[in-house]
C-alpha cells in the first residue's frame, strides 16, 4: 500500500496561482472556498526586501487532529494516508474546522450551493459540479483521489507551471517525492503540532 | 502519471478533447474534459511540448469565460440612443439577417463614398490573418494599441537584428540570465506555462543565476538571485553603463564574433555612413596586418581592425566598433547611476559577472554541430523599451548581447519567430542578413497627405502607432487628414480601455455615427456599439494556432469541444459574409491567400467568388503549410504538430550572413523620411534615426517638478494579457493578493505625503487624474507607484464591483511622447500623488 504525499518546492513556486484555479475547476468549489491557495509574504525594507510564495492545502496528516475530534467518524484516514470527509456522515459540527492547525478546512454553509459565481443563476458547469457537493458539511482537499484512481495526478500538481508540486508514494524510495526529500530535506509545516503531515516543503 | 490524451477517462459520458487555449494570445495546448455535454475541466495537453502539460490560472478559468451569462447570445441592436461609459445600451435581440442588413447598409454607403471614413479596430491575435479586413475594405487605419504598449519598438528591431519577431534567452543552456522589465519564465510574455517550467528547471536543476532589473518586486524579482530596483524608463542607462565597463574597463567582448558575424569592423566615414569602395560600392574594412582598406568580402583579408582611425580616400574612417567604443566613453557607471539610481558599483559588478559568465571563446556541440557557447544573456521586454526612445532602448539591449557574441547561439539570446514560417532569412546588403521590420503587414509607402489615421506613412520602420489616432482624428487639419471617420468596427478589441488618453478616445467614440462589434462578452468599448455580432468562444470554434512559441514550432488545432451554446457565429465567417455583402469578397479571399500562406500551394488558393468557411480556410492553410495529406482532418485526429525546434532551426539559422552591430539601416531610413517629409513643411523629429544608441533625457524625465513620481502599469501571471477580471474566479483570486489590492507605493514615499495603507489617493498626470487606494509595500522603488491591470476595468459587467483605477488614462498620446523611429510611445507617466481627505 502506498503512502500518498506531496512535496512542494518553494524555490520553484512562482506564485502564479494556476494551482488555485485548477483546484477550483476540478473540485467545483463555490465562492470563497479554496481547497488550495498560494500565500504571499513580504519581508524586509527597501531595497533589501524578499517575497515568498507558499502554497497551502490540507496536509493529510498521519496524526490528524481533525480525525481525532470528529464525533461521527466522517473524517477518516485511508490506508494510503489520504484524509477524507464522508459528506454523508458529516453533521457539520465543525469540530475538525477548529482542530485543524492549518486552517485548510471549509464549511459549506446552507445556501452556498445555490449562489453561483455570477449573480444571475448557476452556470451549467456549476450545476454539474455543485451536484457533487453538499451543504452543511465540512469540505477540503482530497488529494484529488478520484483523479489519482484514474491514473492522473492531482489537479494542482498537473497544472503547476513551475513544477513545484510533486505527488507520489512517500514509502517508495524510488519515487520522485522520496528522492526530493532525501536530496533537499523536506520540512513539514507546524512540526511542533506533531501532526505528521503528508505535505512536505523544500525551502532551500 | 501522465496518460495519453484519448484514454484518460473510463467514466461514462466523459471525454477529453485536444485543443488550444485562447485566454491570452499565445495558445498553449489544452485538453478539455467534457461530461454530458458540459465543459468540466481544462488542462494542459501533456502531449504538447510547448506548455508541457501545464496551464496557467487564466487558462484554467476559461470555463467561466465560456459559461459567462453575460455573453452575447444573439445579434443585438441598441435601442438606447444615449451612449456613454456605463450607459445601458438596452440591447434588443435581432436575427442575423436583420443585423447583417443593417451593418451592410451603413458600411456600403461609406465604402462607396470614401472608405477612409471607416475605422477598423481589431485585436484578435490568434486570427491575425483577419487583421487586414479594414484594409481590404479600403481603410488603412489601425485604431488600437494592441501590441503597441509592448512590441512597437521590440518587433522591428528583432527583425532588424536576426530576422526574428520576438526573443528569449536560452532556457536550456543559459547560466546567467539578466531580465529587464520583462516577465519571461515568471509572469507575462511568451507562453507562460511552459516557460515557467523551463525557467524553474534552469534555476533549480542547473543553478542558473537570475538577475531582475525593474522598479517593482515582481514575481520574477521575488524568485531571482538578485533584484535590482531601478528608476522607470532608465534601463538603457543601466545597460550603457554595463557596456562601458565591459569595453573600457574589462576589455571583455567577443572579438571573433564581432569581426566575422557582424558589421562591427565595417569602416564608418565622417558622415556616419559605412565607407564604400568607389569601384564596387562594397563596404570597406581595415586589414591591420596589411595596413590597408579592403572590401568586406575580399579573399585576402588577414584580420579585421575593430579599433583605430584610418585615412581612406582622403577621409578619416573608423571601424563601427570604434565609433561604438567612443560613444561609450560618455556613459561611465557613475553618470549612468545618477540617471537610473542603480549604484555604480552594482553596475560594475553585474557587468563583470555577466562578462565572465559569457565564457567568450568557448564552444559546445549540439546535435553534432560545434557552436559558440555563450551562457549569459540579457532578456527584456515592455518595461525596458516601451518608452519615448524605445528604439534606442532596444538597440542597447541587443548590443550588449551582440557584444558578447551570444545572439542565436547556445546559452545566449535567441530569436523567436512569429509563427512556423520561422526566421525570415534573406541576404541583404554588404554580406548581411536583410532587415525584416514589417512582419505583420507590408509597409505603407510614404504619402503626403497621409491616408492612415495612425500616420503609418511617416514610420518606415515602426509598427502602427495606434495611439496617434487620439491626436490626428481630433486635430485633422494639423495632421493634414482630409477625411472624417464616422463608422467603426470593433472586433475583439477594446480601444477605450487599452489606448492612452482615454478622454480623447471617448471623444472619437462620440463622433462615430455607427459602431458594429464582433465579440464574446461586453467590454468598455462594445457597450458603445449599435450592433453586436456575437462570436463563438474558443471552445466552440476552429483555428490553427502557433504564435511566438519560444522553444517549439508548428501548429496546434483549436477545435470545437462543445457545440455553440448560443446563436453565435464564427468571427471569420461573419467577416466573410460582410465582405461579400459589401462587394469585396475577392479581395478578402485574396488577403487570406497571402496571410494563410496559400500562395505556396496553388491547389489551395481561394477563388474570388466563394464564401469559404473558416474550416475550409484552415483546411487549406494546413495543406499549404504541411502537405496535402495534412489538412484539417489530420489535425482533428492528431491535435497538433507542435515539436521542438531543431538546433539548425534555432542556432544561427542564417549561417554566415552578418547581423548588425552598427544600425546604418536606421540612419538611412531616417534620411529617406526626411527627404520625403521636408518638402511638405511637416515638422518631424529625426533625432532617433541613429546607427548607435546613447543616453538622452525625455519629456518623461523632464516633467514639471510637481509630478515628482513615476507611475507604471504591470501584469502578473494570473492576469497575463487580456480576458481576465470579468471572470469571477480570477476576480475573486486577485482580491486575495496584495499586489492587486490598490496602487502600490513605497511606505516611506507614502508617509512623506501623509498617506497610509488603505487611504484613498489621487494620481494626477499631465493627461488626467485617477483615483485609487494606496497599498504600501517595501517592494517598490521609492520614486514609483505601480498599478496592476487587474484594477483598471470599469465595464458594466456583474463581476466588476470596484472603482476602477484606470492607468492608461494617465498616458499622453502626443507625438512629444512618441518615438519617431519605432512608433512606440511612453508607457510610463509622471504623476503627483496626494491623499484624498475625508
Amino acid at each position: 500500500m502506498p503512502r500518498l504525499g506531496m512535496v512542494i518546492d518553494l524555490k520553484r513556486c512562482i506564485g502564479c496561482q494556476a494551482c488555485t484555479l485548477a483546484c477550483k475547476a476540478e473540485q467545483g468549489t463555490p465562492k470563497g472556498v479554496f481547497y488550495t491557495r498560494v500565500l504571499e509574504k513580504e519581508e524586509g525594507t527597501y531595497p533589501n526586501v524578499k517575497k515568498t510564495f507558499v502554497p497551502v492545502l490540507c496536509n493529510h496528516c498521519q496524526n490528524a487532529p481533525c480525525e481525532r475530534v470528529c464525533p461521527t467518524g466522517a473524517t477518516s484516514k485511508r490506508p494510503d494516508g489520504v484524509v477524507l470527509v464522508d459528506h454523508n456522515v458529516c453533521i457539520g459540527c465543525r469540530a475538525c474546522y477548529a482542530a485543524c492547525p492549518y486552517n485548510n478546512r471549509f464549511f459549506l454553509a446552507k445556501g452556498i450551493l445555490s449562489q453561483g459565481y455570477f449573480d444571475n443563476g448557476l452556470t451549467p458547469f456549476e450545476r454539474m459540479k455543485y451536484g457533487e457537493l453538499q451543504e452543511g458539511v465540512v469540505a477540503k482537499c482530497t488529494f484529488c483521489v478520484e483523479r489519482v484512481e484514474q491514473g492522473l495526478e492531482p489537479s494542482c500538481v498537473n497544472t503547476c507551471t513551475a513544477g513545484a508540486r510533486v505527488f507520489g508514494d512517500l514509502d517508495d524510495a524510488d519515487s520522485e517525492v522520496s528522492r526530493l526529500l532525501r536530496q533537499r530535506k523536506g520540512v513539514q509545516l507546524l512540526s511542533e503540532c506533531d501532526t505528521d503531515p503528508s505535505v512536505y516543503y523544500l525551502w532551500g | 502519471m501522465q496518460t495519453s490524451v484519448r484514454s484518460t477517462s473510463s467514466q461514462a459520458g466523459e471525454r477529453w478533447i485536444q485543443s488550444v487555449c485562447k485566454m491570452c494570445l499565445h495558445g498553449c495546448g489544452i485538453r478539455v474534459r467534457v461530461k454530458d455535454g458540459v465543459v468540466v475541466k481544462i488542462e494542459g495537453d501533456p502531449t504538447n511540448p510547448d506548455n508541457l502539460g501545464k496551464l496557467c490560472a487564466k487558462g484554467q478559468a476559461g470555463i467561466m469565460r465560456h459559461y459567462d451569462p453575460s455573453r452575447f447570445r444573439s445579434p443585438l441592436k441598441r435601442t438606447n440612443p444615449q451612449k456613454g461609459p456605463g450607459v445601458d445600451p438596452r440591447w434588443q435581440e435581432i436575427s442575423w439577417d436583420e443585423a447583417l442588413d443593417i451593418v451592410t447598409e451603413k458600411l456600403k454607403k461609406i465604402r462607396e463614398t470614401d472608405p477612409r471614413k471607416f475605422i477598423a479596430s481589431i485585436g484578435d491575435f490568434q486570427r491575425i490573418f483577419n487583421w487586414g479586413w479594414g484594409a481590404v475594405f479600403g481603410s488603412p487605419h489601425f485604431f488600437t494599441t494592441v501590441g503597441q504598449y509592448c512590441g512597437a519598438a521590440y518587433h522591428p528591431i528583432n527583425g532588424m537584428v536576426d530576422a526574428s519577431f520576438a526573443a528569449i534567452n536560452d532556457y536550456e543552456y543559459c547560466n546567467y540570465w539578466i531580465q529587464i522589465g520583462c516577465g519571461d519564465g515568471f509572469s507575462s510574455h511568451l507562453h507562460l506555462a511552459g516557460s515557467a517550467k523551463r525557467m524553474a528547471d534552469a534555476r533549480v536543476n542547473r543553478g542558473m543565476k537570475v538577475v531582475i532589473v525593474e522598479p517593482r518586486l515582481s514575481q520574477g524579482a521575488a524568485k531571482a538571485d538578485e533584484w535590482i530596483p531601478i528608476r522607470p524608463a532608465t534601463d538603457r542607462a543601466f545597460v550603457l553603463g554595463m557596456m562601458h565597463v565591459l569595453v573600457h574597463e574589462l576589455g571583455v567582448y567577443d572579438r571573433q564574433f564581432l569581426k566575422h558575424h557582424t558589421n562591427a569592423p565595417y569602416l564608418v566615414g565622417p558622415d556616419g555612413y559605412i565607407a564604400r569602395d568607389k569601384a564596387s560600392g562594397k563596404a570597406l574594412i581595415w586589414d591591420p596586418l596589411d595596413d590597408e582598406a579592403k572590401t568586406f568580402d575580399e579573399a585576402t583579408i588577414r584580420d579585421f581592425a575593430l579599433e583605430g582611425s584610418y585615412a581612406v580616400d582622403g577621409f578619416t574612417c573608423r571601424p563601427a566598433f570604434q565609433v561604438f567604443k567612443t560613444m561609450l566613453e560618455e556613459h561611465p557607471p557613475e553618470r549612468m547611476s545618477q540617471i537610473c539610481t542603480v549604484p555604480a558599483e552594482t553596475i560594475r559588478r553585474i557587468a563583470k559577472e555577466f562578462g565572465e559568465a559569457a565564457r567568450i571563446g568557448s564552444t559546445i556541440v549540439v546535435d553534432g554541430v560545434e557552436l559558440p557557447y555563450r551562457p549569459a544573456a540579457v532578456n527584456f521586454y515592455r518595461g525596458a523599451l516601451s518608452h519615448k526612445d524605445g528604439g534606442l532602448d532596444n538597440m542597447t539591449y541587443k548590443l550588449i548581447n551582440i557584444l558578447v557574441g551570444n545572439i542565436d547561439v547556445p546559452g545566449g539570446h535567441l530569436g523567436v519567430p512569429l509563427d512556423p514560417r520561422g526566421f525570415w532569412i534573406a541576404p541583404g546588403e554588404d554580406g548581411m542578413l536583410k532587415p525584416q521590420v514589417h512582419m505583420l503587414h507590408p509597409p505603407f509607402p510614404f504619402s503626403f497627405p497621409p491616408n492612415s489615421s495612425q500616420l503609418l506613412e511617416y514610420f518606415p520602420i515602426g509598427m502602427d502607432a495606434g495611439h496617434l489616432n487620439a491626436e490626428t482624428l481630433l486635430n485633422p487639419q494639423k495632421y493634414h487628414i482630409d477625411f472624417e471617420p464616422e463608422a467603426m468596427l470593433l472586433y475583439h478589441s477594446n480601444p477605450l480601455w487599452n489606448m492612452p488618453s482615454t478622454r480623447k478616445i471617448q471623444k472619437i467614440f462620440e463622433k462615430m455615427k455607427f459602431i458594429v462589434a464582433i465579440d464574446v462578452v461586453p467590454n468598455e468599448s462594445n457597450e458603445w456599439a449599435d450592433i453586436i455580432l456575437p462570436d463563438h468562444t474558443y471552445l466552440e470554434s476552429t483555428c490553427l494556432v502557433s504564435l511566438e512559441p519560444p522553444v517549439v514550432t508548428d501548429d496546434a488545432l483549436r477545435q470545437p469541444v462543445v457545440p455553440p451554446m448560443h446563436n453565435t457565429r464564427d468571427a471569420t465567417d461573419i467577416l466573410t459574409e460582410l465582405a461579400d455583402r459589401l462587394g469585396f469578397l475577392g479581395g478578402w479571399n485574396d488577403l487570406h491567400n497571402f496571410a494563410l500562406g496559400l500562395v505556396n500551394d496553388p491547389e489551395q488558393l481561394l477563388g474570388p467568388d466563394k464564401r469559404y468557411t473558416m474550416e475550409e480556410r484552415m483546411d487549406r492553410m494546413a495543406k499549404a503549410r504541411y502537405g496535402g495529406d495534412c489538412g484539417l482532418a489530420w489535425f482533428k485526429e492528431h491535435g497538433h504538430r507542435v515539436r521542438r525546434k531543431t538546433a539548425q532551426e534555432q542556432y544561427m539559422p542564417y549561417g554566415k550572413l552578418r547581423i548588425p552591430f552598427y544600425f546604418e539601416f536606421v540612419k538611412k531610413m531616417g534620411a529617406e523620411l526626411r527627404q520625403n517629409l521636408e518638402p511638405h513643411g511637416v515638422q518631424w523629429d529625426y533625432s532617433s534615426y541613429v546607427p548607435l544608441p546613447f543616453w538622452r533625457s525625455s519629456p518623461l524625465h523632464d516633467a514639471a517638478p510637481r509630478y515628482d513620481l513615476y507611475a507604471i502599469g504591470f501584469k502578473s501571471p494570473e492576469l497575463n494579457f487580456e480576458e481576465n477580471v470579468t471572470i469571477p474566479w480570477v476576480y475573486e483570486l486577485i482580491h486575495k493578493l496584495p499586489s492587486h489590492m490598490g496602487v502600490l507605493i513605497n511606505p516611506a514615499t507614502a508617509r512623506a505625503r501623509g498617506i497610509e495603507d488603505g487611504d484613498l489617493i489621487a494620481i494626477e498626470s499631465v493627461e488626467d487624474e485617477i483615483l485609487g487606494v494606496a497599498r504600501l509595500t517595501e517592494g517598490m522603488h521609492p520614486e514609483t507607484v505601480a498599478i496592476s491591470n487587474g484594477i483598471t476595468r470599469w465595464v458594466n459587467h456583474p463581476t466588476i464591483k470596484y472603482r476602477a483605477t484606470h492607468f492608461n488614462a494617465l498616458l499622453p498620446s502626443s507625438l512629444e511622447h512618441t518615438d519617431y523611429f519605432t512608433g512606440a510611445f511612453e508607457t510610463t507617466a509622471r504623476v503627483a500623488v496626494r491623499k484624498i481627505e475625508g
